[in-house]
């Protein structure tokens, strides 16, 4: 059978790399002695895949990965793996997939990101949101694989939120994710930090991953196929 | 400090997860209600440090065993240095972010001369005095272990308690009296100290030299304090402290797998070998004791491999029933088994085979010396008949590259035993190509030989930096085809060897290197020979003394009053059999070799499977 994982990474995870997020996980599994199924041939590995992958230094509310195991009841796994896990990763909800299920890394196209601002005024933040809505364009230099270029956000960005947080402002980000434009938290951190003091950015989160039909976003556990 | 490190300092460090703590498996105790509270330091990074067994048995061994606290710390790199200097952070410990300054004991673990500097690094980012004596009652007491300890004197100025032998015991104990001695003022709780059999004290002493500079005489400063300060050894392995739930680092570390300690001790005699003589006597662990620790710890762990750990592994007496058990119980769950080195055999092709089921990666050998001569001399008791035959098994079982090991530089080599390397890495070759459809890849790996203290070659001359150079550009003239030749850093090797054997003096000269931005010494990029040469100069000591002195066969010398167990007598009549090239036996096969450490130290050989397989080869 395929479970679709949805978990939360904390802030004293934030720093795991991808690969370091997977050997923990294979780790965990083993620890709780889930059934999962290992592929056969030259070098075993668990049917393991981390569909969102949050680069280091992130932390984030709702990420996903896809299992592929032996029967066993989708609490029962959560509930095990909770008992092993470190206390900052937590796993929230889990639920049968068919096998035949696209992969996570092919039907996530949306993400919210979000960004804590301290000593800022509501005003400002205002200013600011109105300022990015109204460009035609906002070059940034990428941070992706083609390091050399320019790239442009703005048709990359989707909706802009100001909330209250605890002792900040929170500004969230809804972004086009994956293909064919993949907007990064650190291009984000970018456009901010050209008009806000990056020393007043505290924190930084993925708030979700989601898949965008139309207008209308979904959970990963929502819309399986 | 956890915020400001995770908001200001670590997002801008290359890996940052080495600085967050937060591990599986880690343990916080209560710090009002634990007794001492000891900071365990390693000189490295965490990813060297926490691949340390030693340190593992430790952490569990006090936070799980005693009333006391023990807590880890690693050398940070240059970058996460600078930014915690620039911002004012102190060094500190992962499990609860508390300076090393709030401790009473930090205590360092000395795997490799040239990590010293990072020690006064460490100190100092600590905000601790470098210098013993310039610590005062409300600084942490400094101490260190570890297979370097075994000569302290060069690192005596920095330190304030040695710690000598197997830690088990000895650690627990000085955390006993650290926590009842607390109310004493510092130097009266180090002559309590000095009492505890295995502690050693270098303020306690006084040493003084002849005008050679060779050392006249080293007494005690006060009564109580012991001339001779013997090792402690664990006499049954079986009895002492293994971890069942180590730490699960989050980062890949060097050795990133479940380890089973299968016996501690090398009985083989190699003459060049420091480990073989302050280890002895080889004590085992039973086979149903390490089937338990081994389920337990992969419980606990989830880790996908586990290794057998130990100077040489193959010699265990249980080790292929051991084999066999784990990979038939943990084989179907994807967890493999790995031993760490091979011994020049068929037997270990055989189990080797066993092991690696699927995955065939790189054989290793160590034949150490290239002729047969030269093997004589260093007591490497190994043919080329012998190594030929395993490299012909394990062609033939599916292998297809080797990596040699060798030294340079040892005593009585001539052009003739370097031509024997490239003529058996040649012949390795050969024989690959015979068996494997594909090219064969060979590696020879060569490093330098360092004379070390309590070994049959402490009296000899170490090559200097020019002769290993001839040697490498003799080996390297002609390029051949399908092998790789790499050579140690030839200068590391030079200080590391007058830090080997050397005496109190050197403690300037290491100072003075700090000073001028020595640290990590034993990573080739930050090595800077310049500035310990220059350390050396201004401190007027000649490092030749150290490195290129034949010393006579009756000079004190500064290692001399820790007590192996191994009797100077018999190294002096194994480095006198080494020049006329005549073997000692394994006492394990053959009789008592006479090393003088079960009588000496009251303990004996523990073997605990008497298995057929073991002792099949001599080698």
């Amino acid at each position: 059978m395929r479970l679709r994982v949805q978990y939360s990474l904390g802030p004293d995870l934030r720093f795991l790399s991808h690969l370091d997020l997977m050997h923990m996980v294979e780790r965990a599994l083993r620890r709780a002695d889930i059934p999962f199924l290992l592929s056969q041939g030259y070098n075993p590995h668990i049917h393991l895949s981390l569909g969102t992958v949050l680069p280091v230094g992130l932390w984030g509310q709702q990420e996903y990965f896809d299992l592929e195991l032996e029967e066993m009841y989708p609490q029962l796994f959560k509930q095990r793996m909770n008992e092993v896990l470190p206390p900052a990763m937590r796993i929230q909800h889990c639920r049968l997939i068919p096998l035949e299920a696209p992969s996570l890394m092919k039907l996530i196209n949306t993400a919210t990101y979000v960004f804590c601002i301290t000593d800022v005024s509501k005003e400002q933040l205002n200013t600011l949101v109105r300022n990015w809505y109204e460009s035609s364009a906002l070059p940034v230099p990428s941070r992706g694989k083609k390091k050399d270029r320019v790239k442009d956000l703005r048709k990359g960005i989707y909706r802009i939120n100001i909330n209250h947080g605890e002792d900040a402002f929170q500004l969230e980000f809804l972004v086009s994710a994956g293909e064919p434009l993949n907007i990064r938290y650190d291009e984000l951190l970018d456009l901010i930090s050209a008009s806000v003091s990056p020393r007043l950015i505290v924190d930084y989160f993925r708030k979700g991953n989601y898949i965008k039909k139309k207008d209308r976003l979904y959970s990963p556990l929502e819309k399986v196929m | 400090m956890k915020d400001k490190l995770f908001r200001d300092i670590l997002p801008w460090v290359s890996k940052p997860i080495r600085y967050t703590g937060g591990e599986v498996n880690i343990i916080r105790k209560d710090w009002q209600e634990s007794k001492a509270k000891m900071a365990f330091a390693f000189p490295d990074v965490y990813e060297i440090g926490m691949s340390h067994i030693g340190g593992k048995i430790l952490y569990g061994l006090v936070n799980e065993k005693s009333q006391h606290l023990l807590e880890r710390t690693y050398a940070p790199w240059p970058d996460m240095e600078e930014r915690m200097r620039e911002e004012k952070i102190p060094l500190y410990t992962l499990e609860s972010f508390t300076p090393l300054k709030d401790f009473d004991v930090v205590g360092f673990s000395l795997q490799y001369e040239l990590t010293i500097t990072n020690v006064l690094n460490m100190l100092d980012l600590a905000g601790i005095p470098v210098l013993a004596e310039q610590r005062s009652d409300q600084d942490p007491l400094i101490t260190a272990g570890g297979p370097v300890a075994f000569n302290p004197e060069p690192f005596a100025d920095f330190f304030d308690v040695f710690l000598i032998g197997d830690g088990e015991e000895l650690l627990l104990e000085f955390l006993d009296m650290v926590d009842q001695t607390r109310n004493l003022e510092r130097r009266q709780r180090l002559q309590k100290m000095a009492e505890i059999p295995g502690i050693y004290v270098p303020s306690l002493y006084e040493v003084e030299y002849h005008e050679d500079g060779t050392i006249k005489s080293r007494v005690p400063l006060y009564g109580g304090v012991p001339e001779r300060v013997r090792k402690r050894v664990i006499p049954d392995l079986d009895y002492a402290y293994f971890p069942d739930k180590p730490i699960i680092p989050y980062m890949n570390i060097v050795h990133d797998r479940a380890v089973l300690e299968v016996m501690r001790g090398c009985q083989r005699g190699c003459r060049f070998c420091h480990a073989g003589v302050v280890y002895r006597p080889v004590r085992e662990r039973s086979l149903e004791v390490l089937k338990k620790q081994a389920e337990l710890q992969l419980k606990n762990t989830g880790y996908e491999e586990i290794s057998l750990a130990s100077l040489s592994t193959l010699d265990y007496t249980g080790v292929d029933r051991l084999v066999r058990h784990l990979v038939c119980s943990y084989g179907e769950r994807g967890i493999g088994v790995s031993l760490p080195s091979l011994r020049v055999d068929a037997f270990s092709i055989d189990l080797a085979n066993e092991v690696q089921k699927v995955r065939k990666t790189t054989l290793t050998l160590a034949p150490e010396a290239g002729s047969q001569r030269l093997r004589d001399v260093i007591n490497k008791n190994v043919s080329e008949e012998q190594v030929i035959e395993a490299v012909e098994a394990a062609f033939q079982s599916g292998w297809n590259a080797v990596k040699l090991y060798f030294m340079i530089g040892l005593p009585t080599e001539t052009e003739a035993d370097l031509e024997g390397i490239l003529d058996l890495v040649n012949k390795v070759r050969e024989t690959g190509q015979k068996y494997s459809r594909r090219s064969v890849e060979v590696r020879a790996s060569i490093a330098a030989f360092v004379p070390k203290a309590h070994t049959p070659f402490q009296w000899v001359v170490q090559n200097t930096a020019g002769e290993l150079e001839d040697k490498r550009r003799y080996m390297m003239r002609q390029k051949r085809k399908g092998i790789k030749l790499s050579f140690h850093e030839s200068y590391t090797s030079l200080v590391e060897g007058a830090l080997a054997r050397g005496d109190r003096r050197l403690g300037r000269v290491i100072f003075h290197a700090w000073q001028n931005g020595c640290k990590f010494d034993s990573w080739s990029e930050y090595f800077q020979l310049d500035q310990w040469v220059q350390a050396f100069q201004a401190c007027q000591i000649d490092m030749d003394f150290y490195t290129q002195r034949m010393r006579s066969m009756d000079e004190i010398f500064p290692w001399d009053f820790i007590d192996t167990g191994v009797s100077r007598k018999f190294l002096q009549s194994e480095y006198n059999k080494a020049l006329q090239g005549e073997l000692t036996p394994d006492c394990r096969i053959a009789d008592c070799t006479g090393c003088g450490i079960c009588s000496g130290l009251g303990v004996e050989l523990s073997l605990k499977e008497a298995g057929d397989y073991a002792f099949k080869s001599p080698v």
